[in-house]
């Protein structure tokens, strides 16, 4: 049926819908841009421990996030970068999150991908900068065994002593 | 309660910075929780949040097959949120939002207590029966009269005898009637 219809015909339509999206978007990127600055803001304020955030470059809609290892862990005193790419539909749907500097842990694989409920199904619109780094900071000391994405990581986690002897070479690389 | 801090600014020593903070603080108070900016056509969820429709509006489109409270995650849905109607907030609405209107406030007349409970000719509960109790012990009663002691029968032949043969079988006939009706009721 759609080899019969005229090129020019078909298309036409579809560009009254292509300008109509790019109105939506554009209007959706100012929301977005506003409540990015809006969090920047309260996120340089607030002055919070341990987890710190700023846009890379001119592009407010992707961050470099930095997490400092929780005390008390294997973790204490690393740095770790992350990097945040912010979709147009934010904030309805959750960032892309992802580890810059290599991490050695049950829920985040060699490619810095992590596995947290936060960031897909349980995603809320309220979740900010500020508290998905905080989440990822507490999931650094809790992490969850049963689903991990590096097994051997799940497989050591209760042997402590090898555990940190790897989180120490992956973080060094 | 920021505009009582704001005209008293003058007047207190340390003023504008204080004044200026409880004004901040109070802003933040009435923010949206989706855009973080005032409310903008603000509806309140069951549970107490705080959100512009249209920011509550599209959360509610991206997550239809699972809606809840973006802040406490109870369960919400569109009919289910009261707007708030500030003074001189009706004429902010946005023509070009493509939202439907926000929901309208449900407004109920307050009962005037002239009705009682429980006697509304609606009222269901309403139950009547009729009994009769110890019915075939009555036969007994009727039957078995030992010792008593009334009257004798009158005479034959007397007046008296013929009203009360005349009385007694007008009440057996009423006796069978009744019980024919007790039968077929």
């Amino acid at each position: 049926m759609a080899q019969n219809v005229d090129p020019f015909h078909a298309q036409r339509p579809n560009n009254s819908k292509h300008s109509e999206e790019g109105r939506a978007n554009t209007n959706d990127s100012h929301a977005v841009t506003k409540r990015l600055q809006k969090e920047l803001m309260s996120l340089m304020m607030s002055q919070e421990r341990g987890v710190s955030a700023f846009p890379e470059g001119d592009n407010l809609f992707r961050w470099i996030g930095t997490i400092v290892g929780p005390k008390e862990t294997v973790y204490e005193m690393q740095k770790y970068k992350l990097c945040l790419q912010f979709p147009n539909s934010y904030p309805y749907t959750a960032p892309f999150v992802k580890f810059i500097t290599s991490c050695f842990h049950p829920n985040i694989d060699n490619n810095g991908n992590i596995c947290l409920d936060i960031l897909k199904d349980k995603w809320s619109a309220l979740y900010d900068v500020r508290t998905i780094l905080l989440s990822i900071q507490s999931l650094l000391a809790e992490p969850n065994i049963d689903s991990p994405l590096n097994a051997l990581a799940a497989e050591l986690w209760s042997k402590p002593s090898e555990y940190k002897k790897h989180v120490l070479d992956t973080y060094k690389q | 309660m920021a505009s009582s801090s704001t005209s008293s600014k003058n007047v207190n020593d340390g003023g504008p910075d204080t004044a200026d903070r409880d004004e901040k603080k109070d802003d933040r108070t009435f923010e949206c929780n989706i855009c973080l900016d005032t409310a903008r056509d603000a509806v309140v969820s069951m549970c107490g949040h705080l959100f512009c429709w249209p920011c509550l509006h599209q959360w509610l489109e991206t997550r239809s097959s699972r809606q809840v409270c973006p802040v406490c995650k109870a369960a919400i849905s569109k009919e289910k949120v009261v707007p708030l109607y500030g003074r001189g907030s009706t004429k902010q609405e946005d023509p070009r939002e493509k939202v439907p209107p926000r929901p309208a406030g449900q407004r109920t007349e307050p009962e005037n207590g002239s009705t009682f409970p429980g006697f509304g000719f609606g009222d269901t509960g309403f139950h009547m029966s009729f009994g009769i109790g110890a019915f075939p012990f009555g036969f007994f009663t009727s039957t078995f009269n030992f010792g008593d002691s009334r009257p004798g029968a009158a005479p034959h032949g007397t007046p008296q005898h013929l009203e009360e043969q005349y009385l007694s079988k007008l009440f057996l006939w009423l006796a069978v009637i009744f019980i024919f009706w007790l039968l077929l009721a």
